[in-house]
C-alpha cells in the first residue's frame, strides 16, 4: 500500500488522533474521582496542618480517608465573607478552597481585568475557635499559597505554606522548613493597617530577657528573598482583604497586657479564653 | 660526583622525575636558572610573569596592612575596648594570618599537584590569588568553608580550563561567589563582618551592618543617621569585608599598578565612570544615594582596582577595555540599587563581565576587520 | 538473549549513555535532581515514557506515513507523558511528589532523549529490540539522574530520600549544591571520570 499518499495520510493522522483522544479521555475521566480526592485531602491536611492538629508528615501517613475524618471531627463553620467584613454565603462542610479558586479569588481582591466579581473569601472555623483563612500570591517562579490559622484574640495560632514551583532548599523551605512555619507562631498581624505582615531580614528585635518582640514580623528565609517577598506581599494583600472581618469577629480583647498577651500567644486558646473573661 | 648525580635524579630519566615540576618550581622560586633561550626573536623586558605578579602583591599590601588594622579597630569599637594602635594591628593580624595561611597552603597544594599531574611547569599565578582572597571575605568566614572554597575555585575555575592564563573567571572572585552562594548566612546579613571574641559582649550601640547595607536600606540619610559620613568611608575604618574598606589604602595600591603598567587605568577609568553614571540615574529615580557615594562603599573599587583589571580575565583589545570596565561600573551599580536580594554587586558584576569579554572582544576584532575592509575597497 | 539484544540493553547505559555521551535531556536533569525521591520518580517516568513509546512506535513503523512521521510521534509520546502523569496524580502515595515534579513530568515531552531513540531505533526495528532500547535508555538517563541527586541531596540537605544522614554530624548544608549550576557542574565531572575511563571518547 502507498503510504505517502494524501488520502492515506489524512485518514491514518485522524484515527491515531481520534484514538490519542479516546484513551486519554478514558483515563481522565476514570482517575478523575482519585485526583480529586488527593487534592482535597492535600488542602484539608494543609488547614489542620495550620490549625495546629498535627504535622504535614503526620497527615500524610494518615491517609486521605483519616484525614477527611478528622476534618469532619474538628470543623464548626464555613462561610465566605466580603473585604467589608460581611458574610456573602456558606461552605459545605465537606467542601474546600483548592488552589485554583484561590487563584480567582486572589484576582477578585486585586481587581483589575482578571476579576470575575466582588471578593469571597473562605473563613474555616474549628470547634476549638481557631479560624484559618488562606493566602495566595506570586512566588518566584509559580504561585505560592497556604493557611493561616488565628486565635480568637487575632495572634496567628499556626501557619502552613506550599508552592508550585520554588527552588528547592531555598524558596521550597515555606514548604519544607518546620522552624519557618513555627515563626509564625504567636506574632500579631496589624490588622487594618497598610503594612499587615513582614517578612524581613533578622525578624522580630529581641527584647532584653533575648526572646522575640511579639509584632507582625518574622525572619525570612536566608538566600530566598524573592520568594520570602513574594509571600510577604500574598499575605499582606489577602490578611488586608481579612481585616475588616478579623476585627469584627474579635471579641473586645485589651491588647495592653502584655505578659499575658505574650503567654496566651504560645500557649494557645485556653488562656486566651481566661484573657477574656 | 655527589652532587651532579643528586641532580640527576629529577632530570629526564631520572629516577624521581615524576617530581621535576615541584622541583622546578622552588628552584626557580629561589635561584635564577641559568639557562637561556639559543635561538629565535625575544623581546628582552625585566618583566616576566613573576615580576608581575610581584607588583600586584606589592600594590595590595597596604590594603591588607590596613584591613589588618580596621578588624582590631572594629572589633576594639564593637566591644568598647580601649586598645592602643598596635594592639588593633596585631589583633587583626593573628585574625587575618589564618585566612591567608589557609589561602595559600590549599591554593599552591592544588596548583602543585596538578601541575605534576600535567607534567607542566608551576608557575606563579597563585601568588596574587592567594593574596587577595583574604582580602575579599568577612574575617569572622570560617577556615573550613574558605578552604573548601579555595579548592573549587581552583580546581573548577582554573586547572579545568588548563591552569593559570587559561581561566575565564578570576579566580579570587570564584572563590567569594562559591561562599556567597554555599553559605549566604556567614557571608552577608550583619553578624560576620566584625569580629566578636567569645568572652567580650558587643555595646548596645553596635549593629554591625556595613555600610552598603544601611545605604541600601535607607539611603545617605540612614547613613548619617548611622555616623557613617563621606570621609568615614573614604579613610575605611568601617565594616565590610577585610581589604575592601579604606579608600585610601586601595588608591596606593591602584597608583602602584599604574606605574608599573600591570593593569589596564582603562578599565579603572571606565568602570567608575559607569558606576557614576547608573548610580546617577538612580538617584534621579529617588534611590537616596548620591552617585559619588557608591565609589566608596563596599567593593567597588576594591574589584575596580584589583579584580576587573586582572589581564587575563578581562578584555584584551583596547576598546573592549572601555566597554568591559565601563559595563562593570553599570552592573555593579544596577546591582545594588535594583536587586533587592543582593547588597554588593560588584562580584556579580566582575564575573559576569568575565563570561562576556572574549565576546566583546570579538565584536571588536570583527569590527576593526571589518572597517579596514571597507577603507580597502574604497581605496 | 542473543548477544546483539545484550548491546542494545548495556549500550545506553555507560558506553553510549544519552546524558553523559549523547547529551540529551540536559535541562530536566539540572531540575529535578534536588532530591533522592524526585529524581527516581523522574527517572521511573522516563523509562516508562521511552519504552513504550519506542514500542508503540515500533509496532506501526511500517503504517506511519513519512510526511507526518514526526507529528505521529509528537502525539504518540504525548499521550505517554499525559498518561504517567495522571496516574501519578491519581494515587495517594505519589500525589505528592507528582505535585513536586508535575511541571516537569509534562516537560518529558521536550525531552530529547525520547523522541530521538524512536527517530534513531524504534522506526527502523521490531517491536521488542525497540521496547529493550527505550527502556535501556530511560535507564541510562536515570542513572546518571540519581548519581547526580545522591550528591545534591547528600551535601546540598545532609539527607539522601529524606532521611537524616549527614546533619546529625553538625553538617553545614551547601546551599549553592541546590542551586542547578551545580548539577552543571557534577555532569560535567561524570563526563570527566567517564572519558578518562573510555578513551575513545575523548575528542582530540
Amino acid at each position: 500500500m502507498n503510504t505517502n499518499s494524501n488520502i492515506y495520510t489524512v485518514i491514518y493522522t485522524t484515527v491515531i488522533v481520534v484514538i490519542v483522544a479516546a484513551v486519554l479521555a478514558f483515563v481522565s475521566q476514570s482517575l478523575k474521582g482519585n485526583q480529586q480526592a488527593n487534592e482535597k485531602a492535600d488542602t484539608i491536611s494543609q488547614m489542620l496542618t495550620a490549625a495546629q492538629f498535627g504535622t504535614k508528615a503526620d497527615f500524610q501517613k494518615m491517609g486521605n480517608k483519616a484525614v477527611l475524618a478528622r476534618y469532619a471531627e474538628e470543623i464548626a463553620e464555613a462561610f465566605t465573607v466580603s473585604p467589608d467584613g460581611s458574610r456573602t454565603g456558606d461552605i459545605a462542610l465537606d467542601e474546600v478552597f483548592s488552589p485554583s479558586l484561590l487563584k480567582r479569588q486572589n484576582y477578585n481582591i486585586k481587581g483589575g481585568q482578571n476579576a470575575t466579581g466582588a471578593p469571597e473569601l473562605p473563613v474555616f472555623i474549628f470547634k476549638n475557635g481557631k479560624k484559618v483563612v488562606p493566602v495566595y500570591g506570586a512566588g518566584l517562579w509559580g504561585p505560592v499559597w497556604g493557611y493561616i490559622a488565628f486565635n480568637e484574640d487575632n495572634s496567628i495560632a499556626g501557619a502552613y505554606f506550599d508552592h508550585e514551583s520554588e527552588t528547592a532548599g531555598l524558596g521550597a523551605k515555606i514548604k519544607d522548613d518546620p522552624a519557618f512555619q513555627a515563626e509564625f507562631i504567636g506574632e500579631k498581624p496589624s490588622l487594618g493597617e497598610s503594612k499587615v505582615f513582614e517578612i524581613v531580614k533578622g525578624g522580630s528585635p529581641k527584647d532584653t530577657e533575648n526572646k522575640e518582640v511579639i509584632d507582625n514580623k518574622i525572619d525570612a528565609i536566608t538566600g530566598a528573598t524573592m520568594t520570602s517577598k513574594g509571600l510577604e506581599a500574598a499575605i499582606n494583600t489577602w490578611l488586608g482583604a481579612y481585616s475588616a472581618y478579623l476585627l469584627s469577629a474579635t471579641p473586645k480583647v485589651e491588647e495592653e497586657v502584655p505578659a499575658e498577651v505574650n503567654e496566651e500567644a504560645v500557649e494557645g486558646e485556653e488562656t486566651t479564653k481566661t484573657v477574656e473573661e | 660526583m655527589a652532587e651532579e648525580k643528586k641532580a640527576g635524579l629529577f632530570e629526564k630519566g631520572g629516577k624521581l622525575y615524576w617530581l621535576h615540576s615541584t622541583i622546578d618550581a622552588f628552584d626557580t622560586f629561589l635561584r635564577v636558572p641559568g639557562t637561556v633561550t639559543a635561538k629565535g626573536a625575544h623581546v628582552r623586558d625585566a618583566i616576566d610573569l613573576k615580576r608581575v605578579m610581584i607588583m600586584v602583591v606589592v600594590a595590595l599590601v597596604p590594603a591588607a596592612l590596613f584591613g589588618m588594622y580596621n578588624v582590631g579597630y572594629q572589633t576594639a569599637l564593637a566591644t568598647g575596648a580601649s586598645w592602643g594602635f598596635w594592639k588593633m594591628f596585631f589583633y587583626g593580624l593573628l585574625k587575618v594570618l589564618p585566612l591567608y595561611i589557609v589561602s595559600y597552603l590549599v591554593g599552591l597544594g592544588i596548583e602543585f599537584a596538578s601541575s605534576q599531574i600535567r607534567g607542566e611547569e608551576v608557575n606563579e599565578g597563585y601568588l596574587v590569588t592567594g593574596f587577595l582572597i583574604p582580602l575579599i571575605v568577612p574575617v569572622d568566614v570560617p577556615l573550613w568553608m574558605l578552604a573548601l572554597a579555595v579548592a573549587f575555585a581552583v580546581i573548577f575555575g582554573k586547572e579545568v580550563f588548563g591552569g593559570t592564563g587559561m581561566n575565564i573567571w578570576n579566580p579570587a572572585l570564584l572563590t567569594r561567589a562559591f561562599l556567597f552562594f554555599s553559605y549566604p548566612s556567614s557571608m552577608s546579613g550583619s553578624d560576620v563582618w566584625v569580629h566578636i571574641p567569645k568572652d567580650m559582649a558587643p555595646t548596645d550601640a553596635f549593629t554591625g551592618a556595613t555600610p552598603l547595607a544601611i545605604a541600601g536600606d535607607g539611603g545617605v540619610g540612614a547613613l548619617d543617621a548611622a555616623g557613617y559620613s563621606f570621609m568615614d568611608l573614604f579613610w575605611g575604618l568601617i565594616p565590610g569585608s577585610v581589604g575592601e574598606t579604606s579608600v585610601i589604602a586601595i588608591l596606593i595600591g591602584a597608583v602602584i599598578i599604574l606605574w608599573s603598567g600591570v593593569a589596564s587605568w582603562k578599565i579603572m577609568l571606565s568602570s567608575i565612570a559607569g558606576a557614576l553614571l547608573v548610580g546617577w540615574f538612580g538617584q534621579l529615580a529617588g534611590s537616596g544615594i548620591p552617585a559619588y557615594y557608591h565609589l566608596v562603599m563596599g567593593g567597588f573599587l576594591f574589584g575596580t582596582v584589583f579584580m576587573a583589571t586582572d589581564p587575563v580575565t578581562s578584555a584584551q583589545t583596547e576598546t573592549g577595555k572601555w566597554i568591559y570596565g565601563f559595563l562593570v561600573g553599570a552592573l555593579a551599580v544596577v546591582v545594588r540599587l535594583w536587586n533587592p536580594g543582593y547588597a554588593e554587586g560588584m562580584m556579580l558584576a566582575i564575573l559576569l563581565m568575565n563570561t562576556f569579554a572574549p565576546l566583546i572582544d570579538h565584536c571588536v576584532v570583527s569590527a576593526s576587520i571589518s572597517r579596514r575592509a571597507k577603507k580597502m575597497k574604497t581605496a | 538473549m542473543n548477544a546483539k539484544l545484550k548491546e542494545t540493553l548495556l549500550n545506553p547505559i555507560f558506553k553510549n549513555n544519552p546524558i553523559t555521551v549523547l547529551v540529551l535531556g540536559i535541562c530536566s536533569s539540572l531540575a529535578v535532581t534536588v532530591t533522592m525521591k524526585g529524581a527516581l520518580v523522574m527517572a521511573l517516568s522516563v523509562i516508562v515514557v521511552t519504552g513504550v513509546s519506542s514500542l508503540i512506535l515500533s509496532l506501526l513503523r511500517n503504517t506511519i506515513p513519512s510526511r507526518v512521521r514526526i507529528i505521529v510521534q509528537l502525539v504518540v509520546v504525548a499521550m505517554m507523558v499525559i498518561l504517567v502523569d495522571q496516574v501519578l496524580k491519581s494515587f495517594e502515595a505519589t500525589y505528592a511528589i507528582d505535585k513536586q515534579l508535575s511541571v516537569y513530568i509534562g516537560l518529558i515531552i521536550t525531552n530529547c532523549i525520547v523522541m530521538g531513540r524512536i527517530e534513531a531505533f524504534a522506526l527502523g526495528n521490531k517491536p521488542w529490540p525497540s521496547f529493550l532500547d527505550g527502556v535501556a535508555n530511560g535507564a541510562g538517563y536515570g542513572m546518571i539522574l540519581l548519581i547526580v541527586a545522591f550528591f545534591r541531596e547528600l551535601l546540598g540537605s545532609g539527607t539522601l530520600f529524606g532521611f537524616d544522614i549527614l546533619n546529625r554530624f553538625g553538617y553545614v548544608p551547601n546551599n549553592l549544591v541546590i542551586l542547578p549550576p551545580f548539577a552543571l557542574i557534577l555532569l560535567g565531572c561524570i563526563v570527566w571520570v567517564q572519558r578518562s575511563i573510555q578513551k575513545d571518547l575523548q575528542e582530540k
